[in-house]
């Protein structure tokens, strides 16, 4: 089969796959797509999505400024298809954005809510000002192809200098602010990354990367459309890439050892281990190979050493943009959901490249895709008499199939909500040996975190009924022997409503229907449905005066949890004298209680759950 | 007139009704254990927390209204703000969810709403609302020992080196929040260090804001710079050009 169009089949397939992801993002919010978390607010989409996509659009300025600047008329097959993939990376780097961001409808708000202190406005301003520069710059391009446009082509032209000149200013001010957004993160970021003139080194970097990125897509397209190689030119983006990199080596090293964090790249840590394999790949293997005439006007070599830039620099931006982060990279690794969508984005931005040179003048001599041409299709099959359609669309068929298959299988691997997906282990339970009189209180691991609290079983059941273990018991939850007391005492610290409207509907708990408990014809509120009890006989409720109707309302869980210790010592504190104050925490959670006093409690007692809870002395009263 | 809230560790009984009136007054959800929460109790429906240390501590939690604050400087659309009151408040309608502040808090402070379709950052906004009618915050409001207290940022700071001096052998004799980051609204008394409030590299005195500044500062320069070095760039390169080509010419009519 042919080269292209597998290799279409396949960007075809992961784009299919980055929407089915991407509809999940925003129909349940980034938490289920996501591993981020409060911890590492910022994760892969950032890294690569963002960092590694603005510098690797980078070769749009870099053969901009060769060229129109610096004068260097070899480089003019290089310049249309590197401002192409800046402009492609930048509309990538904003889709990643509006995955990201999580109110992406306000990306627009940086246009009239201002903050200049902040570096990420900056960054912000310029990727929407480049982006519409690079766009201008590209337009003439596919304007070529339609005559009545000639005017704007013209106008466009014209004014290539300014906006070449634009384009390379904005270049140099975002992709050192990029390094800005970091420098505040001293304490956060890595010291072997972190640097004072990380601004700096992301701008000498960016220029590298952008460089071999632009040999790197010569190489790539060039031998996917099976075209002879422009050898002779890849060496000399080899050549300048390697002063530039050699320039950034010395840069990057002068700042560690004036910083005295010299040691810290030998010392065995994995973040130094990283250190130095992306400094490795990235700068000294490229640049030494580079430096070498004969290396680097071999074809092969370019594969090598550019990929090994493009990887390195891309691992640069992500270690920076979070994976070197002191505190977060323990508990984060990106789900395969986060990495669906960038390789989607990605995929997305090489087809679009893909389609711009075969039906524009991008290069100077436009590639043919044999299976595009029409010709070369039969629009009918004479063997088994089918009509296989327009051969154009015929052809396109495939890629439909491909995307469709990638996105139901995208969907199909969905887990519905991965929110209530973790497990819970069994509860132990053991009777209460503190108190004889209660001897219907057992003590229970709760909340599973091996501190007992007292637990009044017969109260429960008088509340919820007597056939009605199942509230508590199996609910529901496959492997769960019992429910956590927090699973009915949903809130810390206030009472809340023990219906839960969700599960009554779903199909694993009720599978209740709206007219099953709601009035037909009615509008549906909790007025006009059925009371609890016609269902739930047993259930004890209390009225809602505001709303007239019957709730059942269950303490909050730290009431739970006082409530039997407390209501006991209340009848308790009656025989007491001087009473002690039970509403107020402080009675019995007290600190720095004097050791006699200890020695001369009554009850030696070490509650369950606040251990060096002191119980107020109402011995000596005598009961 | 700067408020502040200043805090003493050694008072504090871990009672929570602080926890308690801050979900009551702002109206926060119930808190449902997920595998985001960060283990120190705050959570995007927990604006303030008390940590248990070991011994007979708590520490509360909340966020620490820097006088400099880091996540006010990056906000891109200055949805976070430093008020005049002292409370850096948060807008809702300008955040656009770049979480930029959760990465630039050197406390760790600002939460977010990973489970929700419309998420927002969430943290303590000083009951802002209520301390500009006057009123203190809930929290030291609802405290029974008066562990937190309310007032004008350089009272209580007279009010805690007071504390030291009365009481040396209780006290560390420091006050957080007092030079931390160039000062925050939200002051500690403590006889255990409380280091673990911030990473592990210690943010230090400087505040955190100037760290960008100088970079920030040299935009516009760097802008102009590269036009200008770009445009004489052009210029010689040009002029050599054409230079080598009148030399051609004359070479040539020399030829001839």
């Amino acid at each position: 089969m042919n080269r292209v169009q597998n290799t279409k089949l396949i960007l075809w397939f992961l784009t299919g796959f980055a929407a089915a992801v991407a509809l999940n993002r925003y129909v349940f919010g980034l938490g289920v797509t996501t591993n981020l978390s409060d911890r590492t607010p910022w994760g892969f989409w950032i890294g690569f999505d963002v960092m590694a996509g603005v510098a690797l659009a980078a070769g749009g300025f870099v053969t901009t400024a060769i060229f129109y600047i610096m004068k260097r008329e070899e480089c003019h097959p290089m310049v249309k298809p590197a401002v192409l993939t800046a402009f492609l990376g930048y509309l990538a780097v904003v889709a990643g954005l509006l995955v990201d961001l999580g109110l992406p409808w306000n990306i627009w708000h940086m246009i009239i809510y201002w903050n200049p202190h902040s570096p990420l406005f900056e960054v912000g301003w310029c990727v929407m000002l480049y982006t519409t520069v690079l766009l201008l710059e590209f337009s003439p391009v596919p304007l070529e192809k339609f005559s009545r446009y000639a005017r704007i082509r013209d106008f466009l032209m014209k004014f290539r200098f300014p906006l070449v000149l634009l384009g390379i200013m904005l270049s140099t001010l975002h992709q050192s602010s990029l390094g800005t957004l970091f420098l505040i993160m001293r304490y956060r970021l890595y010291p072997l990354w972190y640097s004072h003139i990380l601004p700096v080194e992301f701008f000498i970097s960016a220029v590298a990367l952008g460089l071999m990125m632009v040999a790197f897509e010569s190489l790539a397209s060039h031998w996917l459309y099976r075209r002879e190689p422009e050898t002779h030119l890849v060496a000399k983006l080899c050549r300048a890439a390697a002063w530039v990199l050699a320039i950034y080596f010395v840069a990057k090293m002068t700042d560690i050892t004036v910083s005295g964090k010299l040691g810290l790249i030998f010392d065995g840590k994995w973040q130094s281990n990283l250190f130095i394999v992306e400094v490795l790949v990235s700068t000294i293997i490229p640049a030494a190979l580079f430096f070498v005439p004969k290396y680097r006007g071999n074809n092969k070599v370019q594969w090598i050493g550019s990929s090994m830039v493009v990887i390195g620099m891309v691992l640069n931006r992500i270690d920076v943009g979070g994976l070197a982060m002191l505190d977060s990279t323990a508990s984060y690794t990106p789900s395969w959901m986060e990495i669906a969508i960038s390789l989607g984005v990605v995929s997305a931005a090489v087809l679009v490249f893909l389609f711009a040179i075969e039906n524009f003048h991008v290069w100077d001599i436009r590639p043919e895709d044999p299976e595009s041409l029409p010709h070369t299709l039969p629009s009918f099959d004479y063997s088994s008499r089918t009509w296989l359609g327009i051969p154009s669309v015929a052809s396109l068929t495939k890629h439909t199939l491909a995307f469709v298959l990638s996105f139901a299988l995208g969907m199909a691997l969905m887990s519905g909500n991965r929110l209530h997906a973790e497990g819970i282990d069994q509860i132990t339970v053991k009777p209460a040996t503190v108190v004889d009189s209660l001897c219907d209180t057992l003590c229970i691991n709760g909340n599973r975190d091996d501190q007992f609290v007292e637990f009044s079983h017969e109260g429960h059941i008088s509340r919820i009924g007597k056939d009605s273990c199942r509230v508590c018991h199996h609910l529901s939850l496959p492997g769960d022997k019992l429910s956590s007391c927090w699973e009915c005492h949903t809130s810390m610290y206030k009472e809340v409503d023990f219906f839960k409207h969700d599960w009554h509907t779903s199909a694993s708990g009720a599978n209740l229907r709206c007219d099953d408990c709601h009035t037909p014809g009615v509008t549906r509120t909790a007025q006009s449905a059925k009371k609890c009890t016609a269902c739930h006989p047993a259930y004890k409720f209390l009225a809602d005066e505001k709303n007239a109707t019957e709730k059942y309302y269950i303490p909050s869980y730290v009431d739970a949890m006082h409530k039997l210790c407390v209501s006991c010592h209340t009848v308790e504190a009656k025989k007491v004298k001087d009473k002690p104050n039970l509403a107020q925490c402080s009675t019995c959670h007290r600190i720095g209680t004097p050791p006699e006093l200890k020695a001369g409690m009554k009850w030696d007692v070490t509650l369950p759950h606040f251990d060096n809870v002191v119980l107020p002395d109402v011995g000596q009263a005598g009961k | 007139m700067s408020k502040a809230i200043l805090t003493d560790v050694t008072k504090c009984i871990g009672c929570l009704k602080c926890v308690s009136a801050c979900k009551q007054v702002h109206n926060l959800e119930m808190d449902v254990p997920r595998i985001w929460d960060r283990n120190d109790g705050l959570s995007a429906e927990n604006w303030t927390s008390v940590i248990r240390r070991p011994g007979d501590h708590y520490v509360r939690k909340q966020c620490r209204h820097c006088l400099e604050p880091a996540c006010a400087s990056v906000c891109p659309v200055g949805a976070l703000h430093k008020t005049e009151i002292g409370a850096v408040t948060y807008d809702i309608t300008k955040c656009l969810g770049c979480r930029y502040c959760m990465m630039a808090c050197p406390f760790g402070i600002p939460r977010y709403d990973w489970d929700k379709t419309v998420p927002h950052v969430e943290k303590c906004i000083l009951c802002y609302d209520r301390i500009k009618t006057g009123q203190q915050p809930a929290c030291t409001e609802a405290c029974p020992v008066g562990a937190t207290i309310f007032g004008d940022r350089d009272e209580l700071l007279e009010v805690a080196h007071k504390r030291i001096k009365e009481n040396p052998a209780k006290y560390i004799d420091k006050v957080w929040g007092e030079h931390e980051v160039g000062g925050t609204s939200v002051l500690y008394l403590s006889d255990i260090y409380l280091d673990f409030l911030t990473y592990p590299t210690r943010p230090g005195d400087k505040p955190l804001p100037k760290e960008t500044a100088a970079a920030m500062e040299s935009v516009p320069f760097a802008f102009v710079g590269m036009g200008g070095a770009m445009l004489g760039l052009n210029w010689i390169i040009r002029r050599r050009m054409k230079m080598d080509k009148e030399r051609g010419n004359k070479k040539e009519s020399a030829d001839e």
